[in-house]
C-alpha cells in the first residue's frame, strides 16, 4: 500500500516532537507497525489516531477491537486462588485479592494482552518535553458504584495514597524515586498532572493495570474496602465471603458498553489441583491462572481452551558478583552457557515460554534489541571460560531457592547441566517465607545467597527489572551487582521517551549484561488461563487480571 | 470420682497453658515478619514497617503474648492481621464445619468399623476375618489425598453424582449439607475404618478368650446374651479411647481433605494462618483445637471410668 503524505503531514502538524519522531520511524521503516502501536499508546496517542497513521503510512488500519459478541445474561464461574489478605487497594499484593478488586475498580489505562496501553478512566495522556510531567485527561460522566462522579480529586487521592510511605502501600516500591506524595496535582475536574522525581518515559504503565494497586476509588476512602467494594467497573459486588468466594452483578450505570454476563462468580481454591478437577467436573468455567506444570492434564484436553499470553514473567537465577568463585564474570558466563534454553522452553515449560537472553529484555517489549545474538548452550566454550578463570577443576556451591511453580524442577536441571563444567551444586529448596525471610539484606536467603532462583511476575515495561534487581543500589539486588556503566544506561533507558533511543540503550544494556551475567534469564513464561469449551470473550492479562465484560457461554 | 476429675481437669489446664506458650513462641520463629508476609517480598521496607507498627507486632514479645492470652481467656480471640476483623467468628465457623465433617465421618465409621471388627473376631482366621483385617489395613495406609482424588475423579468428574467441592451453597439445609459432605467424609472413613475395626477385633478376641466369657458360656447363657452383655462391653473399652484420640485428628488435622475439597474447616484455617503469619488466628485456632482435644480426652476418660471402675479406683488409690 502507498503512503499518503498529505494526511501524514496533516496529522504531524499537531503532534509533539517525540510523537513525530515515532511517526517518522514508522514511515521510514525503522519502527515496526506493532512497536509503533505499542509505543504510540504509551505516548498517549489514541487508538483511532494510531490506526489513521498506520493507514496513511501504508500499513493498513488497526485490527478491529470488536470481538464477536456472545449471548448476554450468562453467569460466568471462575476458579481463583484464595485472597491472601484483606482486600484493600493500598496494601493488596496477591493474585486472588487483586482479581476480586479488579472486577469492581478500574485503572486510568489498561495494559492489554499485547502490551498496548488502552484508555480506561483516562481518555488520553501526554508527557512534557523531557518526561518529567505527565498530564492525564479523565473521562467525563464516570460514576462510582456508590453514586458520585469520578473526578480529578479522586484520582489525585487514589495515587497520592499509594505514594505515601505512611500508608503501608504496596505500590510504594513502584513509585519510589518516580512519584512522591503530593506530586499528583489536580488541574481541573478532569485533568491531573503528575510531577515526577526524575524523567520517565514509561510512566503511564505505572498508572495502568501494570501497577495493580493503582485503581481509582473515591477520595473519601478510609480503609475499609471490603465494606463497600466501591469502584467504577462494569460489575458491582453482590457478595464477598472471605476465604470462600465472591459474586458480582452487571453494573447498569457503567460508562462504557454494558457487560454481557449478568453475574460472575469467583470461587477461591487453596490449591491448583482442586481447580483443575472443578473445571473438568463442570463446576467452574475458567481457571484464571494455571501454571504450566500443574496444568499439564488440561493442555491437551479437547474440552478445555487454553488462552496463552506471552509475558515478561520469569525466574531470575542470580549469581553473587562480589564473593567466591562467581566473582569472576567468566565463571558466570560459563554457567549461563551450560544451560540448554531450548530444553527449558520445550521440555520444562511444554513450549509455553520464550527463551531468555540473560537480560530482562523479553521479546514482548518493543524496545528489545532483537539484533543482539541469542546465547545458546556451548559446553566447550563454557569449559574454556572455567579454565581461563582458574576454575577448571570445578567447585562446590549451593543453589538456594523457593518451592514455587516449576522452580524446583528448574533448579534440578541447572544442577545437572553445570555438573558438565565441573560445578557441583547442592540444592537448598525452601518454603517461600523462608526463602524471602525479611526481604532485606542480611536477613534473607533470597538476597544473601550465593546463587538463587526468584520468581518475578510480568511487567508491561522492563523498568522495575532494570532497577531493583540490577542497579548498584537496587533493593532486590540479590546478585550484588555493582556496575556504574550499567547504572547510567539503566537510568538513561528509564528516562527516554523515544522508542529508538530506548532500543539503542536496550541493545547496550543487553550486551553489557551478556558480558557480566549477574543474572541468568533462562526463559520468559507464558501466562495461561484455562476455559471450558463454549466460553468466549474472556480477556486475561499477564498481571492476573481477568476482564469478563465481553464473556459469554454457549 | 470428683477428685479424679479435678486432677484431670487441672492437668488439662496446665497442658493448655503450656500449649499457648509453645504456639506463641512457635509462631515467632517462623521466618519473615507479619508486614512482609502481608505485603509480599517486593514491598518497600517503609511500607512494611508502617504496617508492622499498625498491627502492633513491633512491641516486645511478652507484651504481645500477654495481650493475646489475657483477652483469649476472657473470650476475645483478637483481630486477624490478614482479614482485619475479629478472629472468633472465623475460628468458631471453621470449628463448627470441622465438627460437621467429623460427625459425618464418625457416624459412618464408628458403627461400621466396630461391626467389622466384631464380625472379624467372630470369624477369626476365616476368609471373612482376612478380608476385613487386610482390607481395612490396606485402605488405612492409603493417604487421604490419594483416596480423595480417586473418589473425586469417579464420583465428581466422571459420574458427576456428587459435588467435588464441600462448600455448600448459602442457606443450604441439613440434607443439602449432608450431600456435600459425603465425598469428603469417605476418605476419612477409609482411613479410620481399618484402625477402629482392628481395635474392636483385638478387644473382642481378648474378651472372647477371657475367663468371664468362658464362665458365661458354661453357665449356659445364650450366645447372643454372652456377646451383648459380657463380651462387647469389655471389648470396646480400648476402641473408645481410640475414637476419642481420633477426634482430635478429625477436627484439627484435616488440612489435606479440607484443601482438596475446598472445605472451610479449622485445619485449613490454621494452615492458611501459619502461611500468612496471622498470629491471632494461628494461636487462637490451635488453642481452640487443644481445648477440643482436651475435652474429648476428658469425656473418654469419663466414659472409660464409668465402664471400668478399676481405672477410677486405681487412680484414687
Amino acid at each position: 500500500m502507498s503512503k499518503d503524505y498529505r494526511i501524514l503531514d496533516f496529522i504531524r502538524r499537531s503532534r509533539t516532537p517525540h510523537e513525530n519522531h515515532l511517526i517518522d520511524g514508522l514511515v521510514d521503516g525503522r519502527v515496526s507497525r506493532r512497536d509503533f502501536i505499542r509505543h504510540g499508546s504509551l505516548l498517549g496517542l489514541s487508538l483511532p489516531l494510531l490506526g489513521g497513521i498506520t493507514t496513511a503510512a501504508g500499513f493498513g488500519g488497526m485490527p478491529s477491537l470488536a470481538r464477536a459478541q456472545g449471548a448476554p445474561g450468562a453467569t460466568i464461574r471462575v476458579a481463583s486462588s484464595v485472597p491472601a489478605a484483606t482486600i484493600d487497594p493500598v496494601t493488596i499484593a496477591d493474585a486472588g485479592g487483586l482479581l476480586v478488586m479488579q472486577q469492581v475498580a478500574e485503572f486510568l489505562c489498561v495494559d492489554g494482552p499485547d502490551l498496548v496501553l488502552q484508555p480506561a478512566l483516562a481518555e488520553s495522556w501526554k508527557p512534557n518535553d523531557n518526561g518529567t510531567v505527565w498530564t492525564f485527561k479523565l473521562r467525563k460522566g464516570v460514576k462510582f458504584h456508590s453514586g458520585g462522579e469520578m473526578k480529578a480529586e479522586d484520582v489525585v487521592a487514589s495515587i497520592d495514597r499509594l505514594a505515601d510511605p505512611a500508608n503501608s502501600s504496596n505500590a510504594l516500591s513502584v513509585f519510589t524515586g518516580i512519584l512522591s506524595k503530593g506530586a499528583s496535582k489536580k488541574v481541573d475536574d478532569y485533568t491531573v498532572e503528575f510531577h515526577l522525581d526524575a524523567p520517565n518515559g514509561n510512566f503511564p504503565y505505572m498508572l495502568s493495570s501494570d501497577n495493580y494497586n493503582a485503581v481509582i476509588i473515591p477520595a473519601s476512602y478510609k480503609g475499609d474496602y471490603e465494606k463497600s467494594f466501591d469502584g467504577t467497573g462494569p460489575f458491582k459486588i453482590e457478595k464477598y465471603t472471605a476465604k470462600v468466594g465472591a459474586s458480582f452483578v452487571r453494573n447498569e450505570d457503567y460508562w462504557g458498553p454494558k457487560a454481557l454476563p449478568e453475574r460472575t462468580e469467583f470461587t477461591f481454591f487453596a490449591d491448583m489441583q482442586p481447580q483443575i478437577l472443578a473445571l473438568q467436573g463442570g463446576q467452574v468455567d475458567i481457571i484464571n491462572q494455571m501454571p504450566v506444570l500443574a496444568g499439564v492434564a488440561l493442555l491437551n484436553d479437547p474440552n478445555i481452551n487454553i488462552i496463552s499470553l506471552k509475558s515478561s514473567a520469569h525466574q531470575q537465577l542470580h549469581l553473587r558478583c562480589d564473593d567466591g568463585p562467581l566473582k569472576d564474570p567468566r565463571v558466570r558466563r560459563a554457567i549461563a552457557l551450560s544451560l540448554d534454553r531450548d530444553k527449558l522452553v520445550a521440555g520444562l515449560m511444554k513450549g509455553r515460554a520464550s527463551a531468555g537472553n540473560d537480560s530482562p529484555f523479553a521479546s514482548v517489549y518493543p524496545s528489545t534489541d532483537a539484533s543482539v545474538p541469542q546465547r545458546k548452550r556451548d559446553i566447550a566454550q563454557a569449559k574454556q571460560l572455567m579454565e581461563a578463570a582458574g576454575a577448571g577443576k570445578g567447585f562446590k556451591m549451593t543453589l538456594t531457592t523457593e518451592r514455587y511453580l516449576e522452580i524446583p524442577e528448574y533448579a534440578q536441571l541447572i544442577q545437572n547441566w553445570v555438573k558438565e563444567i565441573g560445578i557441583e551444586l547442592d540444592l537448598n529448596i525452601l518454603d517461600q517465607s523462608a526463602y524471602y525471610g525479611d526481604a532485606v539484606f542480611g536477613k534473607s536467603n533470597w538476597l544473601d545467597s550465593v546463587m538463587g532462583i526468584t520468581d518475578y511476575g510480568h511487567r508491561g515495561v522492563p523498568n522495575v527489572y532494570l532497577a531493583a534487581p540490577l542497579k548498584s543500589e537496587g533493593t532486590w539486588n540479590a546478585a550484588h551487582f555493582k556496575n556504574k556503566d550499567y547504572d547510567t544506561l539503566a537510568t538513561s533507558y528509564i528516562a527516554a521517551l523515544d522508542l529508538e533511543a530506548q532500543k539503542a540503550t536496550a541493545g547496550k544494556i543487553q550486551n553489557l549484561l551478556l558480558e557480566e551475567t549477574p543474572v541468568i534469564f533462562g526463559y520468559f513464561y507464558d501466562y495461561l488461563t484455562a476455559t471450558a469449551k463454549g466460553v468466549a470473550g474472556v480477556q486475561p492479562t499477564a498481571m492476573s487480571q481477568l476482564f469478563l465484560d465481553k464473556a459469554s457461554k454457549a | 470420682m470428683l477428685s479424679f476429675f479435678a486432677r484431670r481437669v487441672s492437668l488439662s489446664l496446665v497442658t493448655l497453658f503450656l500449649l499457648s506458650i509453645m504456639v506463641f513462641l512457635g509462631g515467632q520463629v517462623l521466618p519473615g515478619n507479619v508486614g512482609r508476609a502481608i505485603l509480599g517480598p517486593f514491598a518497600d521496607q517503609r511500607a512494611v514497617d508502617a504496617l508492622n507498627h499498625t498491627l502492633g507486632v513491633d512491641r516486645p514479645l511478652l507484651a504481645q503474648y500477654w495481650s493475646w492470652i489475657s483477652n483469649f481467656v476472657q473470650g476475645d480471640m483478637g483481630t486477624s492481621y490478614i482479614f482485619r476483623s475479629p478472629v472468633a467468628p472465623f475460628v468458631l465457623d471453621a470449628l463448627g464445619n470441622s465438627m460437621k465433617l467429623a460427625a459425618v465421618a464418625f457416624v459412618l465409621v464408628v458403627p461400621i468399623g466396630i461391626l467389622g471388627g466384631v464380625i472379624a473376631a467372630l470369624n477369626l482366621n476365616r476368609p471373612l476375618d482376612r478380608i476385613i483385617s487386610l482390607g481395612g489395613l490396606s485402605v488405612t495406609v492409603l493417604p487421604e489425598f490419594v483416596t480423595g482424588i480417586i473418589l473425586i475423579l469417579i464420583f465428581g468428574v466422571w459420574l458427576r453424582w456428587l459435588p467435588i467441592s464441600a462448600a455448600w451453597p448459602k442457606d443450604a439445609g441439613f440434607f443439602t449439607q449432608l450431600y456435600y459432605l459425603i465425598l469428603p467424609a469417605l476418605p476419612l472413613f477409609l482411613v479410620l475404618f481399618g484402625y477402629i475395626a482392628r481395635m474392636a477385633r483385638s478387644g473382642m478376641i481378648e474378651a472372647l478368650d477371657s475367663d468371664y466369657t468362658r464362665t458365661a458360656v458354661l453357665k449356659g447363657l445364650p450366645w447372643r446374651t454372652v456377646i451383648w452383655r459380657h463380651v462387647l462391653r469389655n471389648a470396646l473399652l480400648p476402641t473408645i479411647t481410640v475414637i476419642a484420640t481420633q477426634t482430635g485428628y478429625l477436627i484439627g488435622g484435616l488440612v489435606v481433605i479440607e484443601t482438596l475439597f475446598r472445605y472451610q474447616g479449622i485445619g485449613s484455617l490454621i494452615f492458611t494462618a501459619a502461611r500468612g503469619k496471622d498470629f491471632p488466628m494461628l494461636e487462637s485456632g490451635i488453642l481452640t483445637i487443644g481445648i477440643v482435644y482436651a475435652v474429648a480426652t476428658l469425656i473418654a476418660d469419663f466414659l472409660y471410668s464409668v465402664l471400668n471402675p478399676r481405672i477410677r479406683l486405681g487412680s484414687e488409690q
